[in-house]
């Protein structure tokens, strides 16, 4: 081990590693799991990526809350999203009514709307609730994830995976480069300290296409950069999705085992 | 550009459980690669296979899609090939292909014997939550009349609606039709539906319950807790009471509807029930949410087994036994029930 921190970052750049010691296509470790509160909702799951930790659950196709969001050809989409206090790394309370929460329910929302098939059940409501415990950097990734494995295990139809990647650009290195071309640099899955420091993306794609239902990036980037993230981003969802698919598999497997089908 | 992504390492305390996972899948692609290119729905070796929503299931042209499942063209062979869109078991019914799916709400079907809750009251009917997409209805003219009087339905009627089901009241009833957007119509016209009480309502998933002859079971049970009934809901609701002691009947009546739908049959009030009924009752109601969670299907011979052991469990050791079957304990329970069972 490497006791003093400015030479270990010193290491880390010198072998091209990031700041949490992976290299720049390497995802963070990730974990999830289905049916985690079988009791509580029709589905539920759990995702991690590295230490960012959410939560969902998913009631529905059920009888609508409110009159005004019966819709007589489909089912309503309603998605909640909750910051524990403690999530951060200074404890705060954000309030719902929070406009970067209400902007992610609303990216939440259109994209599974488009996924599932509502016209399947008319008149009903599919109720999402994604409860971040722990945030660092891919939340919303994290959200889109943990969504679509709660959709699964509810057994809400949908046309295929959606899976959320983030990807960022370090453009530390343009001193010494010719041009941005040569200077960018994807790096995929950012971190929260990445996420602070470097300009960074989040994609949404559709099963194992280059369908992209979701593209977010909310700060400045030479338009050169962007093809990497894009492309780094893009090819980390076809991973993340083989990594669903198993965990989906696996759980499939465990629920027949019993002769429960 | 060309990426490749690479995984994160994984520890190596749970590498020989990827292994075995990535042994599967293997075997699994390689009995999915059948002569006719689709997909088996139960493999030689006996576990199912698991289809998952984005994947063909098959691109012959034979089949028929079903629930579960949608069209997608091929672009690069032609046709079309059948997706799947949950994640379940491959069903063929003659050239009809359908995905179940592993869990999903309650679909209710014609006959289907059911366990609900008044959850609104209408002027000519009341709204029922039978746990399916949408509140079902049940219309005052398909409910019994106390006294069974048999009559068309009158304003008086509908002016005190509440005396025969009001908000919050419990039911079982059956499936009378459907309406076209799947939502149901029931009725309790027969002396076995009707209001519940005396008892409790446990909810598990509508896949836990095993469609039988009889959905109503009737246990015996230990340590003085005398008849207790048992009402699966295929919903997935479960009515859980002291079994009524019922009077023999002398055959007066020809239909014996007059003598038996009496004004008690709307009545609220419930009945004193000894604290041994009561524990027998939450024993019960603890062995269903404990076979359930082991994802095992209820009917009246698994929950007798099930609830035999978990007596035998709590009688021998006193002060260990979990008498709430919650995890460990409550696995235990089912696998002895099971292999019990199985050796019979």
């Amino acid at each position: 081990m490497i006791a003093n921190p400015v030479l270990a970052i010193s290491l880390l750049t010198l072998l091209c590693l990031r700041i949490d010691g992976r290299r720049w296509n390497e995802l963070r470790r990730f974990h999830a799991q289905l049916s985690t509160q079988p009791a509580a909702a029709d589905g539920s799951s759990m995702v991690e990526h590295g230490n960012t930790k959410v939560v969902c659950t998913v009631v529905g196709p059920a009888e609508v809350s409110q009159r005004s969001k019966m819709l007589h050809d489909r089912a309503s989409v309603t998605v909640e999203v909750t910051f524990a206090a403690f999530s951060g790394t200074d404890r705060k309370r954000r309030l719902k009514s929070d406009k970067r929460v209400q902007e992610m329910r609303t990216m939440l929302q259109r994209t599974f709307s488009q996924a599932i098939m509502t016209h399947l059940h008319p008149r009903s409501e599919i109720t999402i609730s994604l409860h971040v415990l722990s945030q660092d950097g891919g939340v919303l990734a994290a959200c889109i994830n943990a969504t679509t494995l709660g959709l699964i295990d509810a057994g809400i139809p949908m046309s295929d995976y959606v899976v959320g990647m983030s990807a960022g650009s370090s453009s530390a290195t343009t001193s010494a480069a010719v041009s941005f071309e040569e200077a960018a640099d994807p790096l995929l899955d950012v971190n929260h300290i990445e996420e602070g420091e470097l300009p960074h993306l989040t994609v949404a794609t559709l099963g194992a296409t280059d369908n992209i239902t979701l593209l977010t990036m909310e700060s400045k980037v030479h338009l050169a950069m962007m093809e990497g993230m894009l492309a780094a981003a893009v090819d980390g969802c076809r991973k993340l999705r083989e990594m669903l698919d198993e965990v989906v598999r696996a759980h499939g497997t465990e629920v027949a085992r019993n002769g429960a089908l | 550009m060309s990426i490749s992504i690479t995984r994160p390492s994984t520890p190596p305390s749970l590498a020989p459980l990827l292994r075995t996972s990535i042994n599967n899948q293997q075997n699994q692609q390689q009995q999915e690669e059948d002569a006719d290119g689709d997909i088996p729905m139960v493999s030689s070796a006996g576990d199912v296979s698991i289809v998952t929503p984005g994947e063909v299931v098959t691109s012959n042209p034979q089949w028929m899609r079903g629930h579960g499942t949608y069209l997608v063209e091929d672009r690069e062979a032609g046709g079309m090939n059948i997706v799947a869109t949950v994640a379940g078991t491959v069903q063929k019914v003659n050239k009809l292909l359908s995905v179940r799916p592993l869990k999903a709400r309650y679909q209710p079907e014609i006959g289907d014997l059911v366990v609900g809750r008044i959850v609104e009251v209408q002027s000519k009917r009341w709204k029922v939550d039978i746990n399916s997409a949408q509140n079902s209805a049940l219309l005052l003219s398909s409910i019994n009349l106390p006294g069974g009087i048999l009559r068309k339905r009158t304003s008086t009627d509908e002016l005190q609606i509440r005396t025969f089901f009001s908000e919050g009241d419990l039911l079982v009833a059956e499936v009378q039709s459907l309406f076209q957007d799947g939502s149901a119509s029931l009725h309790t016209r027969s002396l076995k539906y009707g209001k519940l009480r005396n008892g409790y309502l446990i909810r598990v998933s509508s896949r836990g319950i095993q469609r039988a002859r009889s959905q109503v079971v009737s246990l015996a049970t230990a340590n003085g807790g005398g008849e207790v009934e048992v009402v699966l809901g295929v919903n997935g609701y479960v009515w859980i009471a002291k079994k009524a002691n019922t009077a023999p009947t002398e055959g007066v009546s020809i239909t014996r509807l007059e003598e038996e739908a009496s004004e008690a049959i709307y009545s609220s009030k419930n009945d004193f029930i000894l604290p041994a009924t009561r524990r027998e009752i939450a024993r019960i109601g603890n062995c269903i949410r404990a076979m359930v969670r082991c994802n095992l299907r209820v009917d009246e011979d698994m929950l007798n087994a099930v609830y035999e052991v978990a007596v035998e469990a709590a009688d021998q050791g006193e002060e260990n036994v979990d008498a709430s079957l919650e995890g460990e304990e409550g696995r235990r329970v089912v696998e002895i029930a099971l292999a019990r069972k199985m050796g019979l």
